[in-house]
């Protein structure tokens, strides 16, 4: 019901309009009843016309005088009666009438059928959005970038407050609401066609598994990004078919064990991410024995990755506990790692590199200094925690620095605006070092040092020369795109990264022929930007880069024969 | 007993009646229809009104639209009432109006009670 509002005012209403009604009629029958005399000494009687309008105005205050010949004094003993009766009644109708308005209850039904409104008047498509955080507001602007619309909820009617202050490109329609109700997911549109995906990064990863199973019957079309760094609750929220479980435990881990065997892997993700550009030296980790502060989530993935490395890991954590097996053979010490003597017993001089990941971001930078001082040589990863404008770990010399709050960022965003990019980033992380190193190698020789990333679509409004080509049966090959239009033997700075079809994915295409609804990730630089379009979507320039010849206007060719 | 049943339905079936005492008489003759009874009409219909406010069910609402009505109606009468008297126009035509008015008000009210009173059936309460 869209009139809630209304309905909310009337119920308040109920009693004092009971009172008004009752104290007018009360007031206007004893003016009627009660004789009175005119000018002339006759005695007479109001009407009910003068009785009711000599009320409104008494009960009103706003007091015109006696009317229509001045009362007796029967009359105005009925009217001091009258005056206490009505004006209150007046008095209290307006008072609740005001406090209705600003009633709480009242104005939640107000926000959010002006928040219904605004998100079924969305066109494009859109994503919704659960918590105002740092990270989601990073996430909303990087889906406005790419002109994805967003729909925020937050329990909380102070942060959205916070959220208004925000500077946004686009509008974001926003509500207070307890997400986990499927009303309030109905009401930010997740019926509704357009609705694309689902962001659930809660802390409380139950609140994930429940918004994808929630999701799961309410719309099977949406897909859920959520965040889970249980394995139970993964596999649950992977059960559901729809959501993807994100793990910034895991992305890391596994992006430590990539740095120990393909560091060229890792330069192409950090392009892919444009966090940096191929131009960086590709560094393998030092083999050998690692110090871990912290055994939670993410000090176990670790292991598991040191351990398929066949390297030593030492574990130091105060608060939890390992495996008897692993204190016994002194691969966890219990003690607080901010301790000069807890890393040497550690083993800190011998180790080749630390790995800090402890919550706190002071306990992370003095761990840091203490184990700078016992072993200069010592590579550091450290954990940032907090977000701040300016960072100390940026200033404090360490050779990585990772914030599980930026993975999240970006793996989230790059999944939901950039689904090829992020198909194409899954495929090369289980790629070897040689075959990553190629890569990198071609592309800094072919393009530069930060190619731009850009998709195709074969479809009728992204390509509509190449489109129409294969309509009418003839093959296309993708090499054809990467031809030069001021002359078309010679090849622009393109590298074709990868084509994606229903059934199929084929990485750096060479020669390959093109479908109707294939989805094309090149790398290339600006120029070759326009070209690809120009040829994509140009019947005579497509032409031309497919046979060198100028293609002649089927209307010309017709009048001149 | 539910108390506020008690009042709402007094209010409901009073609205008739009182309706119907104003209405009953010879249509051409105001000695036979009391003012008074007009005014207590309408007091009671609105009070009828304000009384059905706030039942979202299908049946309230439908309550609630008879009784708009039947207060329409009978505003609609006192006001020709009031005009026919102060423009001091004594004419048989606009009370033969009146009555009709509140004949119309009086149907709405009726159709008013037979729906309550067939609420009432079906509740098992």
């Amino acid at each position: 019901m869209s009139d809630n509002a209304l309905w909310i005012i009337l119920q308040k209403l109920r009693t004092p309009l009971l009172v008004i009604i009752v104290t007018y009629s009360i007031a206007i029958l004893g003016m009627v009843l009660i004789p009175g005399m005119d000018d002339n000494g006759n005695v007479y009687h109001l009407t009910f016309f003068d009785a009711f309008y000599f009320v409104s105005y008494m009960a009103s205050t706003i007091g015109f005088g006696e009317a229509p010949y001045t009362f007796t004094y029967e009359q105005r003993l009925w009217v001091s009666v009258c005056i206490y009766i009505t004006v209150v009644g007046w008095f209290y109708g307006i008072g609740a009438l005001v406090s209705a308005v600003t009633d709480k209850t009242l104005k939640f039904e107000m926000m959010r059928s002006k928040f219904r409104k605004r998100v079924q008047s969305i066109k494009d498509d859109f994503v919704i959005i659960l918590g105002y955080t740092y990270v989601n507001a990073e996430i909303i602007k990087k889906l406005h970038a790419v002109n994805m619309e967003v729909v925020l909820i937050d329990t909380n009617e102070e942060k959205i407050n916070h959220f208004l202050l925000e500077d946004f490109s686009h509008d974001v329609p926003l509500m207070v609401g307890n997400a986990l109700l499927a009303d309030t997911l109905s009401d930010a549109g997740i019926l509704q066609s357009n609705c694309k995906a689902i962001v659930s990064l809660f802390k409380n990863e139950e609140k994930n598994l429940r918004i994808s199973i929630l999701t799961r019957f309410l719309n099977p079309k949406v897909k859920v990004v959520a965040k889970s760094t249980f394995s139970d609750i993964t596999k649950s929220i992977i059960d559901t078919d729809i959501a993807k479980a994100i793990n910034p435990f895991e992305i890391f881990a596994k992006r430590v064990d990539i740095a120990l065997q393909s560091p060229h892997v890792l330069i192409l993700e950090n392009w892919i991410y444009e966090n940096s550009d191929l131009m960086n030296q590709a560094m393998f980790l030092p083999k050998g024995k690692y110090i871990v502060c912290g055994y939670g989530r993410f000090g176990k993935l670790l292991q598991e990755k040191f351990e398929k490395h066949n390297l030593e890991a030492i574990f130091i954590d105060e608060k939890r506990l390992a495996s008897r097996e692993m204190i016994e053979s002194g691969r966890f010490i219990r003690a607080n790692p901010d301790d000069k003597e807890v890393l040497l017993e550690a083993g800190i001089e011998e180790a080749v590199g630390l790995i800090i990941g402890t919550q706190n971001d002071i306990d992370n930078l003095s761990i840091m200094i203490t184990a700078r001082k016992l072993n200069p040589e010592i590579y550091i990863i450290a954990r940032e925690n907090t977000m701040q404008e300016v960072s100390i770990f940026q200033a404090a010399n360490i050779d990585w620095v990772f914030m599980f709050e930026k993975i999240l960022i970006n793996k989230v965003s790059l999944s939901l605006s950039k689904p090829l990019k992020n198909r194409f980033l899954k495929l090369i992380l289980n790629k070897d070092e040689e075959w990553a190193a190629k890569l990198v190698k071609l592309l800094r020789n072919r393009i530069g040092a930060n190619p731009k990333l850009m998709t195709l679509k074969i479809s009728e409004e992204e390509s509509y020369a190449i489109y129409h080509e294969l309509l009418e049966g003839n093959e296309v090959s993708i090499d054809v795109l990467s031809h030069s239009l001021s002359d078309w033997q010679k090849n622009n700075a393109v590298v074709p990264l990868l084509i994606h079809r229903k059934n199929e994915e084929i990485l750096l295409p060479k020669n390959r022929m093109l479908q109707v609804d294939d989805r094309i990730l090149f790398a290339c630089d600006e120029y070759s930007k326009e070209e690809i379009e120009l040829i994509a979507s140009n019947i005579y320039e497509f032409y031309y880069a497919l046979c060198g010849k100028e293609k002649e206007s089927p209307i010309l060719k017709k009048i001149f024969g | 007993m539910n108390l506020q049943k008690v009042v709402s339905g007094f209010f409901f079936i009073l609205a008739m009646t009182i309706n119907f005492g104003f209405f009953y008489g010879d249509i051409d003759n105001p000695e036979l229809h009391s003012v008074y009874e007009l005014f207590v009409a309408l007091v009671v219909s609105l009070i009828s009104t304000v009384l059905k406010i706030g039942d979202k069910t299908q049946l309230g609402a439908v309550l609630l639209a008879t009784s708009l009505v039947a207060d329409i109606q009978l505003i609609a009468a006192v006001t020709v009432w009031t005009i026919t008297e102060y423009l001091s126009i004594v004419d048989i035509e606009a009370f033969a109006a009146i009555i009709s008015l509140s004949g119309g008000a009086l149907l709405a009210n009726i159709t008013s009670v037979i729906l309550y009173i067939g609420e009432t059936l079906k509740s098992k309460r």
